[in-house]
């Protein structure tokens, strides 16, 4: 059964991401958690070089690495796919 | 009509994940980084002017088809090719395989797959996948980029893998034809680790292996002297990041890959000091993994004057530094 993941992993995400990226003109109660963060649709429209920079601040903060791209285009899609990767990984650290 | 019990895995690289599918339905259970491993596909070549490149360029693995022969001398696996001239008997030939319920892997321009989005479709004349069946005018796809079975238009198709360009296709297949009942999967291994560590530190090209990364240290500071404009060069910096993370390298450069062979590696040969280089690999793969970064982030901003390309190529003189030490220490456990 997949891991649930709650509403504080959800906030710690969206602090991680707008630190690691130097956003402070987006409030954080503005980021959907299922809206894709690629793209437009969200408060948050991020781009490939972003990505890179949250895969390297979840190994970083999260001590969890991708190492398959495939898996990373996926994991990065929304913030629900990102807590939810983080809630099933935590103790798998390489992935 | 499909091929029954082809099982379609994903995997980080198209050509080793073509392999090893290909292996693993001719009843060899082995994993995509000991296919990697064994056929020694960690590398780097670095390319300042060569008439293939039209701008200085890099390779972190060895060359297309080189991972196939190297599997097929070391573990003894024998593969039928074919190339064609003429694209209609090519498309035959390919019928006619996978009418004989032969999994068939095809060389293709990435371009021309219909199923791939238009986005993402970029002119890579050295993709793999595997033609598993054919349904009236599609055929039946495992690539091993795509969670699942993908369908193709026999036009694509054709045009995918008779296209034109640098290292075009030809119309190129292969099929596994054999493979022994007995496999020396530890001596496969060895070899594998010996030629990369020989292929890393002792070709005597000053631009290939740990020589062509201290190459690249040096020269990522002239890069400005064959681009065009900002725009050029910054396209070009980032495009350090597509080939590091986003081309099927599994991440770092293949590094991550190698990484996780030698961890395979070492439970097969009971040498817990492999595990330890394993770890050490990982490690260098964030060095990779953060060039890739620096590159992405000083294109995107376009901040490419020289104080940034000098740091740009002083984190790869870095990796130059950790890998020859690497290569070194994995040369003398496997001697």
């Amino acid at each position: 059964m997949p891991t649930t993941p709650d509403y504080k992993l959800k906030m710690e995400i969206k602090t991680m991401i707008l630190d690691t990226l130097g956003i402070t003109d987006v409030p954080i109660e503005t980021i959907e958690d299922d809206k894709p963060l690629f793209g437009g649709g969200n408060a948050l429209t991020l781009d490939s070089v972003d990505a890179i920079e949250i895969i390297m601040a979840i190994q970083r903060i999260y001590g969890i690495r991708i190492t398959d791209q495939h898996i990373a285009r996926e994991v990065v899609r929304s913030i629900d796919s990102i807590a939810l990767f983080i809630a099933d990984n935590r103790e798998n650290k390489a992935i | 009509m499909v091929i029954p019990d082809f099982t379609h895995k994903m995997s980080a690289h198209c050509e080793s994940g073509a392999l090893t599918s290909l292996l693993n339905h001719a009843g060899l259970e082995i994993s995509e980084p000991l296919v990697f491993g064994i056929a020694s596909g960690v590398f780097f070549g670095y390319f300042h002017k060569a008439k293939a490149f039209p701008f200085p360029t890099f390779i972190v693995r060895n060359k297309p088809g080189q991972m196939r022969r190297n599997i097929e001398k070391r573990l003894g696996v024998e593969f039928a090719e074919y190339r064609f001239k003429d694209p209609a008997l090519g498309m035959s030939r390919l019928d006619e395989l996978i009418s004989r319920n032969i999994p068939t892997a095809c060389q293709v321009d990435f371009f021309y797959l219909d199923y791939v989005p238009s986005w993402e479709r970029v002119h890579i004349n050295v993709h793999f996948m595997i033609v598993i069946g054919k349904e009236e005018q599609q055929y039946i796809v495992s690539d091993a980029y795509f969670p699942q079975i993908m369908k193709l238009d026999e036009r694509s198709l054709e045009k995918g893998r008779f296209a034109g360009g640098n290292m075009s296709p030809e119309g190129f297949l292969f099929h596994t034809r054999s493979v022994p009942e007995k496999i020396d999967l530890e001596t496969a291994i060895r070899k594998g680790i010996k030629k990369a560590c020989f292929n890393m530190l002792s070709i005597p090209m000053p631009f290939l292996g740990v020589k062509g990364i201290r190459m690249f240290a040096r020269k990522v500071t002239e890069w400005p002297n064959f681009a065009r404009d900002t725009e050029h060069l910054s396209h070009e910096i980032m495009k350090i990041n597509i080939l590091l993370e986003d081309q099927g390298t599994g991440g770092a450069g293949f590094r991550f890959m190698y990484a996780t062979f030698l961890q395979q590696a070492s439970s097969i040969l009971r040498l817990p000091t492999l595990k330890d280089l394993s770890q050490e690999l990982m490690l260098i793969g964030d060095g990779w993994r953060e060039i890739s970064l620096f590159a992405a982030r000083i294109g995107k901003n376009r901040d490419l004057g020289a104080e940034k390309l000098g740091q740009l190529g002083a984190m790869i003189a870095g990796r130059a530094d950790a890998e020859e030490n690497f290569f070194r220490k994995l040369s003398k456990v496997v001697h």
